[in-house]
């Protein structure tokens, strides 16, 4: 499996405070990668190393199969970035951003910049400077200016910030787009998880500074478990049923009414007659899954007690 | 380097620095004939040759077109750097130091060579006014007008350098009144009136 971004033992100290420890990310190419974490785990410092605007304290960054130095001004050239929020020539028109993104790239298609526009429907701004313009399309221009240049690899920090649910939609069908028809591979950092979800193939989970978890959405969704969840008044009684009349063993005690039952040979229906027949008060059953949310509350969680 | 300059002039949009040159033309010889004009009113003129007289026109010229430049220095690096546009920059594919090389170089030139336009045509102008208006108890001819516009430019060289020295206190906080504050001590060391502090006097 060829790696188009790859970096070995990452870190970054600020003033003594070590913002980004020991990362190894590996991105694959082709692929939307998801970048989830809480604010200032270290995503955008990552992201600046990438992109060479900041220098790693040790640790290195290969790209496209090369590793970066100080001069690696070329292979930027490949990249199409937003970091943090999205900055521009406040005085100038969005083409005209985008004509100096081009002048400045090296990149001489003159049409991709209306293409470019077209992409991320950002219609009718002709005249208007882009100190007039929301964040919302703002936003969107910075993504029209990254991508004007076809680059091999997108770097994305926070693209859905300050967007409409109509535009975060929008968006992700774009991205996918532009992953499968395109082929070029995305490194997308967000907060927000249910959008990770819908888009990324593979998940880096940063905290803190350290990338916790590397793992492929795919086996997330056979990791994910369903259970029934039973709220009872006696709760030895129950067990005792499930254990003896029912023979599940792969439950758990939630708390003192309340039991988690994995097991999936019952099924529900089951469940609550056996326990009727026994006389046990059923106060709730219900069904569940747990999601993928639930699964990185789980590790950023279980990573919080460690640091 | 030619390109990044020709951008740099797409990106900043210069209409302001010709008005501004133009004006500076214009308002700066009604003046220079007050000034001079006054100076001959004292009993004891320091203007009594023609070269005194491009001594001071050059000085005027130059002390405007230092705060002109540094105008522009807060305005093509010092402004970059705050609005943060310059992370932009640094994630093309261009030598760093080229980029900001090829800026300085953009802002010298322009100073240089509005100074120089500026030098002659004020001169100029004086000349020709002084001709039909005696001002001055000499007057000055094409010859000598000649002479003292060829000695503008290594002036003009050398100022241009110097115009670039708020930029050091300018970024060190990436502040533009800094930038602009110190190009005015700059002015008043570089252009001192009094003869014997003049760093124009230093370059004869």
């Amino acid at each position: 499996m060829s790696y188009i971004l790859k970096t070995n033992q990452l870190t970054k100290v600020f003033e003594g405070k070590e913002v980004v420890s020991g990362v190894n990310m590996h991105v694959k190419q082709g692929e939307i990668y998801g970048f989830l974490g809480p604010n200032g785990a270290g995503k955008t410092t990552i992201m600046k190393m990438i992109t060479n605007l900041i220098k790693p304290t040790s640790g290195d960054i290969e790209i496209f199969g090369e590793k970066l130095t100080n001069t690696s001004y070329e292979v930027l050239k490949r990249i199409g970035t937003i970091i943090e929020y999205p900055i521009f020539y406040e005085k100038l028109t969005a083409k005209e951003n985008l004509y100096l993104h081009c002048e400045y790239m090296g990149y001489y298609d003159k049409k991709s910049i209306d293409h470019a526009l077209d992409l991320v429907k950002l219609h009718n701004v002709d005249d208007k400077k882009v100190k007039d313009f929301s964040l919302g399309m703002k936003q969107r221009l910075g993504i029209a200016r990254a991508i004007t240049t076809k680059p091999e690899l997108l770097i994305l920090d926070e693209p859905i910030n300050g967007l409409d649910p109509i535009g975060i939609k929008e968006l992700r069908e774009l991205f996918k787009m532009l992953c499968k028809e395109y082929g070029i591979t995305l490194l997308i950092s967000s907060h927000i998880l249910a959008e990770m979800e819908q888009m990324a193939d593979t998940i880096g989970v940063i905290q803190n500074g350290k990338l916790i978890k590397e793992v492929s959405m795919k086996s997330i969704n056979g990791e994910q478990t369903d259970y029934i969840e039973v709220t009872v008044q006696d709760i030895k009684k129950a067990t005792y049923i499930l254990d003896h009349e029912l023979g599940l063993k792969n439950y758990k005690i939630i708390s003192e009414q309340m039991i988690r039952i994995y097991e999936m040979t019952a099924t529900q229906q089951e469940i609550s007659k056996a326990l009727i027949m026994k006389d046990i008060e059923i106060e709730s059953i219900n069904k569940k899954h747990s999601s993928l949310e639930e699964y990185f509350l789980n590790l950023m969680n279980g990573e919080g007690i460690h640091a | 380097m030619l390109k990044l300059m020709r951008l740099e002039l797409m990106k900043f949009k210069f209409g302001w620095y010709i008005k501004g040159a133009i004006i500076t033309n214009i308002i700066m010889t009604p003046i220079l004939c007050f000034v001079m004009y006054l100076e001959q009113q004292e009993r004891d003129s320091m203007i009594t040759m023609y070269q005194e007289a491009f001594v001071m026109i050059g000085a005027m010229v130059r002390a405007t077109f230092i705060v002109f430049a540094a105008v522009l220095i807060a305005k093509i690096v010092i402004e970059e750097y705050k609005n943060k546009t310059i992370l932009i920059m640094f994630s093309y594919p261009i030598n760093r130091k080229k980029m900001i090389a090829s800026k300085l170089l953009f802002i010298a030139a322009l100073t240089f060579i509005t100074m120089l336009v500026t030098n002659i045509i004020v001169a100029g102008s004086f000349t020709i006014i002084n001709s039909y208006f005696p001002i001055v108890p000499f007057s000055i001819t094409a010859n000598q007008y000649f002479g003292e516009a060829l000695k503008m430019i290594p002036y003009s060289i050398a100022t241009a350098g110097i115009s670039l020295i708020p930029l050091y206190f300018g970024m060190r906080k990436h502040s533009v009144p800094t930038t602009i504050s110190s190009s005015l001590i700059v002015v008043m060391i570089a252009c001192a009136s009094n003869p014997a502090f003049s760093m124009v006097i230093l370059f004869n």
